[in-house]
């Protein structure tokens, strides 16, 4: 793809071409650095009408009082718990759907798949407020039973994901394990799933990036008590006399951020591929 | 990494062999077809467990609901209004103001988000150095949670201590633009373009590079210009793609909620702070409703006229396909 710009020199593309990306880079990095010297501030210096770029003395103090002002561990481990049980129940889940949709053959099956599909389409804001009126009327509010119960019932990107993936296995793959007396399931298991390491990757990051983003799910279904990081930091770090601390706020924005940020760096290939495959935003 | 094209050509086999399986049924299944049928069954089951309990009964519990006064607390005394609450909401003129500022929102932010991150993967798509840096600075928003999100566009925004009054404050000292409040839907706008150009780009990148180069490379041997190739080849190939990233941008635009709920400074916990009135979407319109006021019925008849609008303009956006977007296969199947 070279000459989409009616432009003669080609030095003059190129320096536009850098012009452009670096004014959209600093568009995106700037915030991000803007937060990483602001957490280092004094709230007097942050609150002071002067405004000063960056702090006379990186008040690592900061970063400290995130974990004395609050349990903050407690809230991490609860974001873990409901990160890695609905990750777990939601990879097995949509992998065994998704292989059932790519090898298997079943009368209904198109059928049911259109209806993966549609369900990719409906927004799951038709259905959460509904379910918080059953949960609740169950007694399963306040507990982290709906995420289980989310898990077990999969996810339609993630079978498709899993469906995509399993569909270009070559077909000897199953023949040659059935002709030796292999069930479905131990064909799945011992022959597929082994070679299925770059999609469960993909999934299980997507997934865990997902609970551990979501502010809106644990807000409604959860309690102060066992709520997670992303509802409590949003509002803990206020002193008795009421005032926010703005950039002890931000210094646990920062240590939130590095789990999903770490993940994305060492996972990015697997998190694109994700993307790109299914042709959907995270 | 090849993208997913909604191809004609692909479903053809599958359909053929489920033909074929739909025969088989009907003469009576073979043991080998039987013993598939229960897998497959078996391997969906918790998957389509999960339909019935937490989509259809949802669905079907919410629209009874919708017919209903409940309001969280009076499931002893309930009764039915019949489509009061949906009337209503044609009469309410917050519900039509929430609906003009989404119209708007969604005609801001789905065209520029579509054209700047299809720019970006044009760019991206020549013979850039540093692919890989720019690649990750731009995907990097994605992976940052919603609230880290809304707080670092707090205090970046800020009227009186951002760091964007205090820059323009430099060349016009005393500046204080209120960008949370007066200009909160374009502030939204900005937020909304930071975190999603990455994942646009990634997806337009990928579909440019499953451009086969023999079909650019005969057009220029055939005299065409670097303008001529872009606006008759690659452009056309694109368009499935464009299409795609059309109906997701107009969905998710319609059902934002989080970011304009949580933008504006001194707005607490949660669901029942007011946002600023430029951004007081439809969402965050319906969950007042439902949180606040705990008007459940009206809430979730409020959410099924959204659901039946996006599904309306869905389907209007895919009858518009014929007219520009254009795939392979239509010309082989002209031929056939």
């Amino acid at each position: 793809m070279t000459g989409i710009f009616p432009l003669s020199s080609r030095t003059t593309k190129q320096a536009l071409t850098y012009l452009i990306l670096g004014i959209v880079t600093t568009f995106i990095l700037l915030p991000e650095v803007w937060l990483l010297v602001t957490s280092l501030k004094r709230n007097t210096e942050y609150l002071s009408p002067q405004l000063t770029f960056l702090p006379a003395v990186p008040q690592w103090a900061n970063y400290a009082q995130v974990f004395t002002m609050i349990p903050f561990f407690n809230y991490v481990r609860n974001s873990l718990v409901l990160g890695a049980s609905f990750t777990t129940l939601c990879v097995m889940s949509s992998s065994l759907a998704g292989y059932a949709f790519a090898r298997i053959q079943a009368p209904g099956k198109n059928l049911l798949f259109s209806i993966v599909i549609a369900l990719l389409m409906i927004p799951a804001i038709v259905t959460v407020i509904p379910q918080f009126v059953i949960f609740s009327q169950l007694g399963l509010t306040g507990t982290y039973w709906p995420w289980v119960l989310w898990g077990i019932g999969g996810s339609s990107f993630h079978i498709f994901l899993f469906r995509q993936f399993f569909m270009a296995f070559p077909r000897e793959l199953e023949e040659a394990a059935e002709l030796d007396g292999c069930s479905p399931f131990r064909v799945f298991l011992e022959i597929f799933l082994p070679n299925a390491q770059p999609v469960l990757a993909t999934s299980a990051i997507l997934n865990f990036m997902w609970v551990w983003s979501d502010w809106f799910n644990p807000l409604i279904f959860l309690s102060d008590a066992n709520t997670t990081l992303a509802v409590k930091l949003n509002y803990a770090y206020v002193t008795p006399q009421g005032q926010q601390l703005t950039p002890v706020v931000l210094a646990a924005c920062v240590l939130y951020v590095l789990a999903p940020v770490a993940m994305f760096f060492f996972g990015q290939k697997y998190i694109l591929q994700g993307v790109v495959t299914t042709g959907l935003k995270g | 990494m090849a993208i997913h094209l909604p191809r004609v050509q692909k479903r053809r086999p599958v359909c053929a062999q489920q033909r074929a399986a739909n025969e088989q049924a009907r003469k009576g299944m073979s043991p080998r077809a039987r013993r598939q049928a229960r897998a497959f069954y078996l391997f969906i089951s918790p998957w389509l467990l999960g339909f019935i309990f937490l989509s259809i009964v949802p669905l079907l519990v919410g629209l009874l609901i919708s017919f209903s006064n409940y309001d969280g607390l009076n499931l002893m005394e309930v009764k039915f209004v019949g489509l009061r609450n949906y009337t209503r909401a044609f009469g309410d003129t917050e519900t039509q103001y929430a609906l003009q500022r989404t119209a708007l929102w969604t005609l801001l932010n789905t065209p520029l988000w579509l054209a700047i991150s299809f720019g970006l993967a044009i760019l991206m798509n020549q013979n850039v150095k540093g692919r890989g840096f720019f690649r990750t600075v731009f995907y990097l928003p994605s992976a940052v949670p919603v609230v880290a999100t809304v707080w670092i566009w707090r205090i970046y925004l800020d009227k009186n201590y951002g760091l964007v009054n205090g820059l323009l404050g430099l060349i016009r000292p005393g500046t204080a633009l209120p960008w949370l409040t007066d200009y909160a839907l374009q502030s939204l706008t900005a937020i909304s373009l930071w975190t999603g150009l990455g994942s646009g780009m990634v997806i337009f990148l990928a579909g440019l590079q499953g451009i086969p180069t023999e079909l650019e490379e005969a057009a220029r041997i055939d005299g065409a210009n670097g303008w001529q190739v872009w606006r008759h080849v690659t452009l056309p190939l694109m368009t499935p793609v464009l299409f795609f990233q059309l109906v997701l941008a107009i969905i998710s635009s319609l059902q934002a909620y989080v970011v304009p709920m949580l933008i504006s400074p001194g707005s607490g916990n949660g669901l029942n702070n007011l946002p600023p009135r430029g951004v007081y979407l439809y969402m965050i319109h319906t969950f007042q409703q439902i949180f606040v006021f705990r008007r459940f019925g009206y809430g979730i008849a409020l959410l099924w006229l959204l659901f039946i609008l996006i599904i309306a303009l869905t389907f209007i956006v895919f009858r518009t396909q014929r007219y520009w977007v254009y795939y392979e296969t239509e010309l082989e199947e002209k031929k056939a």
